[in-house]
């Protein structure tokens, strides 16, 4: 395996790895920041019933 | 020199292997802090 960088140039090869890694984790984030559930900068509460339900627990009682 | 040809990117046989450690070991530490952050993600908002 350890051959491929025989044939490619590292340099080049990384920098072509960095660029690509970096603009497909730049297209994921802002992917998810436009959804509702998955913007953690705010947005509206996830609307699945487990978290409503979570919104509803009454308080401890205090004493 | 002489005894080390050049390959087609210029690095040797040598180079290549040293190259190829540091580039899976890189890669390994990546991956896994990638898994930790679905993980993590996952506890957050499942998305399944």
């Amino acid at each position: 395996m350890w051959r491929i960088w025989l044939l490619f140039d590292p340099r080049r090869a990384l920098i072509s790895l960095f660029t690509f890694l970096f603009v497909l984790a730049l297209l994921i984030h802002f992917i998810l920041l436009s959804t509702d559930r998955f913007n953690w900068l705010g947005g509206h509460a996830p609307s699945s019933a487990a978290a409503q339900h979570m919104s509803t627990l009454p308080a401890a009682p205090s004493q | 020199m002489a005894d080390e040809r050049r390959s087609l990117s210029g690095l040797t046989e040598r180079e290549a292997q040293e190259f190829h450690k540091l580039f899976v070991t890189s890669f390994i530490i990546f991956t896994v802090i990638a898994i930790i952050a679905h993980v993590l993600v996952w506890q957050w908002r499942p998305w399944l």
